[in-house]
């Protein structure tokens, strides 16, 4: 995908064509609904194929069922306290090892794991892979879980049925491999605002001039007029400086906001959004793909695949037909597209961290 | 179905009601793997895989990304003179320069031709070229995409990336109506004017449009294509079904509670209006012919040119008469 350069006081691109192609997309679907809401009406009934034979529909899932022990049996949800589903995690070890997609678990210490028999668990993070998004944990006091064992995903070809977990980890879904393996370029992390970039002389600080639909600036309750006085920890006078404290964060990274509105102090934490999610979704154009991942870039290495799932199934493994694991879930990127770690990214190095945890050096006395 | 429908309209009306018979009497016509009625087990997921796998290199180098009017889109070469379908929401309207990507990256142009409005098909030819253009071919019949059907999609979601390549979508036909097939394909923006296929590695759909839900895919059938197509390839574009693809009227009808074909409007500066067609009247032949429904009205305007006479035979107030129209060419609104 090409990459405007941004104006800094600016986070929302100048209308590329991605985004004049969304809301176009948008403006016809309007006026072709009705269209074909009249035409149902007028045709007589014609067969509709039952949802249950669908490509993900009860009946063809069936198909997987003898791969559920490899893959399904393997994966937990990863919860709030309250019980709210955040994310799907890999077992990896039968001592309580999981992976998840670490951006969406920012505080590990604030949720908690449900295995499929009901158990649940606190969790303790062993390693944080910043770079591919991926945490390594430890469910505290669990044993006998299934472990995945993963297998090259080398031999992939594009058309290749893949098989992955819905519903954090309790159903089944089918699709296939979409499109090439390559590595995903980032462009950082925004808030989705928009900023004067006139000084203001009454009050030292950045007012905010524009929000994005669905933003992590919205879901924190910032509004249009409110003045940035200080960003993590740092006081700002400027919108370039606003960027760049942004922008050179991770997706997913929370950060303390104080700002005044009607002159008075208020404070807020912001969730950070990957820059690209906040550009493409600036008015509401992503209506229609049942959410995506915070950070969907700046990936070394995936795999795409049109299994249609939801933010909250990444972190859940990916399986060939011949019930080989061979990915990751690690961004719901849109309608259309999910990004997929493949085994090579990241095995090889949990397998030592896993070692590594279960038996640390031990200090050796020195004489 | 009456004799005087345009023999596409009345055979696919026929073969409709034939094949729905058939096909739930002996549901066997199709290869086994992708019968609807049959359980899916990995075997036959397994062989839907292999047949896909196989066709991808056949039909993806007809694959092209458009670039139209600050959007992006995609479109499908269906001869090797360089025809090629889109959805008429992209060009927007005929004789638009288009750029046209392929997948390696290189760079054409195309300029729209025809596009029929109310169903979002459209046609638009390449620059020619001395080289045939890689193509696919469409499928004819359109009554054999029928729901439980495996079919597979091809575009350019979110627009051209060299990296990525074209993405494939693999699903199951939901529902034919009478323009459109609807499939559990998932499409998004950018994947407009990108074809579907049938196991043979012929487009039977153009992606059009979505709705919510990942189930709602809707394509456009090779239906108008087919039976519009003489009308795109002139530059033709149909706002009104029924009444602008060929020769031009102007007159909105409706069946009246006597079964009768009844106007209800006439349009401005129309040749109805000016050879002095009304609201209310009842129209009774064309040339003679006897009129009985809608569709037989507009289809036997439409198989007329413009600059064509038509003589209408009309009833109102329990008086008949009979005006002369000269047919006129739609005009190109924007």
């Amino acid at each position: 995908m090409t990459q405007e350069i941004p104006t800094p006081n600016d986070e929302r691109r100048t209308a590329g064509p991605a985004d004049a192609h969304a809301s176009f997309w948008l403006r016809h679907s309007a006026a072709l609904f009705l269209f074909v809401s009249f035409s149902a009406f007028a045709d007589s009934p014609r067969p509709t194929l039952p949802p249950e034979q669908r490509t993900n529909g009860s009946k063809t899932l069936t198909a997987l069922s003898s791969l559920e022990p490899l893959t399904l049996a393997c994966t937990a949800r990863i919860e709030s306290v309250l019980g709210r589903s955040i994310c799907t995690a890999t077992i990896v070890g039968a001592d309580g090892y999981l992976l998840t997609k670490a951006s969406e678990v920012p505080e590990l210490e604030k949720v908690r794991v449900r295995f499929a028999d009901g158990r649940t668990a606190a969790l303790r993070e062993v390693h944080r892979d910043v770079k591919i998004d991926l945490v390594l944990a430890q469910a505290v006091g669990i044993t006998g879980l299934p472990a995945v064992s993963f297998a090259s995903s080398k031999s992939l070809t594009l058309g290749q049925w893949l098989c992955s977990t819905a519903d954090t980890g309790r159903e089944p879904r089918i699709g296939i491999v979409s499109a090439r393996r390559r590595s995903i370029p980032g462009a950082g992390a925004a808030l989705g605002i928009r900023m004067d970039d006139k000084a203001t002389k009454e009050v030292q600080g950045v007012r905010i001039i524009g929000i994005a639909s669905e933003s992590p600036a919205e879901a924190a309750g910032l509004r249009e007029g409110d003045v940035l006085i200080r960003i993590a920890g740092e006081v700002v006078a400027q919108f370039k400086r606003v960027h760049e404290l942004v922008n050179t964060r991770q997706p997913g990274e929370v950060i303390e906001v104080h700002y005044l509105r009607k002159d008075k102090e208020e404070t807020c934490r912001v969730r950070l959004a990957s820059r690209t999610k906040v550009l493409q979704n600036w008015e509401g154009e992503d209506f229609a793909n049942g959410g995506i991942s915070l950070r969907s870039d700046n990936f070394p290495d995936v795999l795409q695949h049109d299994i249609p799932l939801y933010p909250s199934d990444m972190g859940g493994p990916v399986a060939t037909l011949d019930g080989q694991v061979v990915a990751i879930n690690i961004a719901r990127v849109d309608r259309v597209t999910t990004f997929a770690l493949p085994v090579e990214a990241f095995w090889a190095d949990v397998q030592k961290r896993i070692q590594a945890d279960r038996h640390p050096p031990k200090a050796v006395p020195v004489e | 179905m009456p004799l005087l429908c345009p023999p596409f309209l009345s055979r696919a009306a026929t073969i409709l009601v034939a094949m729905q018979v058939i096909a739930s009497a002996a549901p066997s016509s199709s290869d086994e793997s992708r019968n609807p009625a049959r359980k899916t087990d990995l075997a036959a997921l397994l062989r839907i895989q292999t047949d896909v796998q196989k066709l991808l290199p056949q039909v993806r180098p007809a694959l092209v990304a458009i670039q139209a009017g600050g959007g992006t889109a995609s479109g499908v070469i269906i001869s090797p003179d360089g025809l090629l379908l889109t959805a008429a929401h992209v060009p927007g309207a005929p004789g638009k320069e288009m750029r046209v990507i392929f997948e390696d990256g290189s760079v054409t142009t195309a300029k729209s031709l025809g596009l029929d409005k109310t169903t979002d098909a459209a046609l638009a030819q390449l620059k020619k070229r001395t080289k045939p253009w890689p193509y696919v071919n469409l499928s004819r019949e359109v009554i054999k995409a029928q729901p439980g059907e495996w079919c597979f999609a091809l575009g350019h979601p979110g627009g051209f990336d060299k990296a990525r390549g074209p993405v494939l979508r693999v699903g199951r036909i939901i529902k034919q109506t009478a323009n459109s097939l609807h499939t559990d394909c998932v499409l998004m923006g950018g994947d407009s004017g990108g074809p579907l296929f049938n196991f043979s590695g012929e487009v039977i759909g153009i992606h059009s449009q979505i709705w919510e839900g990942r189930d709602q895919n809707v394509h456009v059938s090779m239906a108008p294509f087919l039976r519009s197509w003489d009308a795109m390839q002139k530059s033709q574009v149909i706002k009104i079904w029924g009444v602008g693809a060929g020769g031009y009227l102007g007159v909105a009808t409706v069946m009246n509670d006597d079964l009768e074909l009844e106007v209800v409007d006439v349009l401005e500066s129309s040749p109805a209006k000016k050879a002095g067609v009304l609201a209310g009247d009842v129209i009774l032949s064309v040339n003679g012919e006897a009129m009985t429904d809608q569709q037989q009205f507009s289809a036997t305007v439409r198989a007329r040119a413009a600059g064509d006479t038509l003589k209408i035979g009309l009833r109102n107030d329990g008086k008949n008469r009979e005006l002369s129209v000269k047919l006129a060419q739609k005009p190109l609104e924007e």
